[in-house]
């Protein structure tokens, strides 16, 4: 299993509908709207690189969304 | 589906509440009956014996598989594939978590046995969010804030007057038993159940169903050490009498529907505390309070309790405790700030003592090592955007290690459920 963040930057005022169209994204574990220099968080959990690849594809093709920085994740502490 | 992580959290929670509530009068109902009016350690062997069977029979069906799914993962929890043996790792818990519940439940016998409003049996189990800020401010690193203490006074006190019970009754040792066993033994069920809840059994989450029935299992084991200890001790044969009433067919079926509905009352229970802080969860349960009303005034109907007193003060103040308990739920509710934070090191430091300083932070409650622009995403979560800064902000600026940060604060998030 891979996990990835991937950090989205968004053209103004698309991002209610953006968000719409992510949640139908399937793998997507979480969706945070944040304040900062990216406007989205999203977290994904995929089997493979390749199905990694269709999730960023997909996010791209949201109208509104212009830039996408993928962070995958090496090693991981959490208390959940 | 992604939807608000809160909402299915509080929609788990208050369900969950709502049928404990009805369990509960079930509970007056059936420890009032004659084989355990007198004898609650009866009736703690009788719930766990019957409890055993009926979760196994009820786990054994919801692992049946209806189009590839079974029905415990469609109607109960996603996690759930089929009743299965326990592991290794989950014993330590059980073992704790099935004491807890065992010592807990004789004491809830006892106090059904001898009240029979179950509104007023309720109200004072509340007060256990004071114990569990307690406990997690030392398990899961977080010390409680002004507004956790100031919600779980406000939540405190109104359980004490909520407690007040509508015939004007005040009983000392029923809320001794509340305070001494009941309330200090479900804090730490609570986080035993949680922590089962966050484990991963074969790299997949657990789930609340297997959780349920073992610690059914266990909770039973204990119940039958205690009473076996205590019985050669004191002479006594609570065990036969338990075990005479159990196998009764009238005793067998009553309890068994008042454990099944119970096993639902948990299973939502649990998949809440793997969403939600244990002392959350339980300030939210303390909506059971009210939802006992109509089952202390369904108990009034059918004569197995006493008529209320009409007596308007006592209305007015119970009402005053309830608003109280509801305000304190909404104000732990609203106050909850996270964030991410974006890492990047300096060249050439050690990453893996870097995640163990990043880790020792209060509040941060992820920390992963990523590759690409950033080389850790850290995700925190705080009361106030002061305490932030104040505990989370300098002690990153203190990390030698780190060559820059940025913070960004959650406006809105969704969780994959």
């Amino acid at each position: 299993m891979i996990s990835a963040y991937i950090l989205i930057t968004m053209q103004p005022g698309k991002t209610d509908k953006a968000i719409k169209e992510m949640r139908k994204i399937e793998n997507l574990a979480k969706i945070s709207i944040i304040a900062g220099e990216y406007d989205i968080v999203v977290r994904a959990q995929v089997k493979n690189l390749e199905e990694l690849l269709d999730v960023t594809d997909k996010l791209q093709m949201i109208e509104g969304v212009s830039k996408t920085t993928t962070q995958i994740i090496e090693k991981e502490i959490s208390l959940q | 589906m992604i939807i608000r992580k809160k909402y299915l959290f509080y929609v788990l929670a208050i369900t969950s509440s709502f049928i404990a509530a009805g369990v509960t009068a079930i509970d007056s109902f059936v420890g009032g009956q004659s084989a355990f009016k007198y004898d609650p350690w009866a009736f703690a062997f009788s719930i766990f014996f019957v409890g055993t069977i009926a979760t196994f029979l009820i786990s054994l069906v919801m692992s049946v598989k209806l189009k590839e799914r079974s029905i415990g993962a469609k109607i109960l929890d996603p996690s759930f594939k089929r009743i299965r043996l326990i592991q290794k790792s989950e014993i330590k818990f059980q073992l704790i978590a099935g004491l807890m519940n065992a010592i807990n439940t004789v004491g809830y016998c006892a106090i059904v046995s001898a009240v029979q409003d179950p509104s007023v049996i309720l109200s004072f189990s509340q007060v256990v969010i004071l114990y569990l800020l307690l406990m997690e401010s030392i398990t899961e690193k977080d010390v409680p804030t002004l507004v956790e203490v100031q919600s779980s006074v406000i939540v405190t006190f109104g359980a004490i007057l909520a407690s007040i019970s509508l015939t004007g009754e005040f009983k000392l040792i029923p809320i001794l038993i509340v305070f001494i066993i009941l309330n200090p033994t479900w804090a730490v069920f609570s986080i035993y159940q949680r922590k089962l809840k966050i484990l991963r059994i074969h790299n997949k989450p657990n789930d609340a169903i297997n959780i349920r029935f073992w610690n059914v299992a266990f909770s039973f084991l204990f119940t039958t050490i205690l009473l076996f200890a205590y019985d050669v001790l004191s002479g006594s044969n609570h065990i036969v009498a338990g075990f005479t009433a159990s196998i009764s067919q009238y005793y067998f079926l009553i309890i068994a529907v008042n454990m099944s509905i119970t096993f639902f009352a948990y299973v939502l229970y649990i998949r809440a505390l793997g969403m939600g802080k244990a002392s959350v969860n339980n300030a939210i349960r303390a909506s059971t309070i009210i939802f006992a009303i109509p089952f202390s005034i369904l108990l009034l109907q059918l004569g197995i309790i006493t008529q209320f007193s009409t007596d308007p003060v006592m209305l007015i103040i119970k009402v005053i405790g309830m608003i109280l308990i509801v305000l304190g739920i909404v104000s732990f509710a609203l106050t909850v700030v996270k964030a991410y934070i974006f890492v990047t090191v300096k060249p050439g430091r050690p990453m893996r003592e870097t995640m163990q300083k990043l880790w020792g932070i209060r509040g941060v409650t992820h920390v992963t090592i990523t590759t690409g622009e950033y080389d850790f995403i850290v995700k925190v979560s705080t009361r106030t955007l002061m305490k932030g800064y104040e505990r989370i902000i300098r002690k990153l600026d203190e990390i030698e290690e780190i060559k820059k940060y940025r913070w960004a604060s959650v406006l809105k998030d969704w969780e994959n459920i």
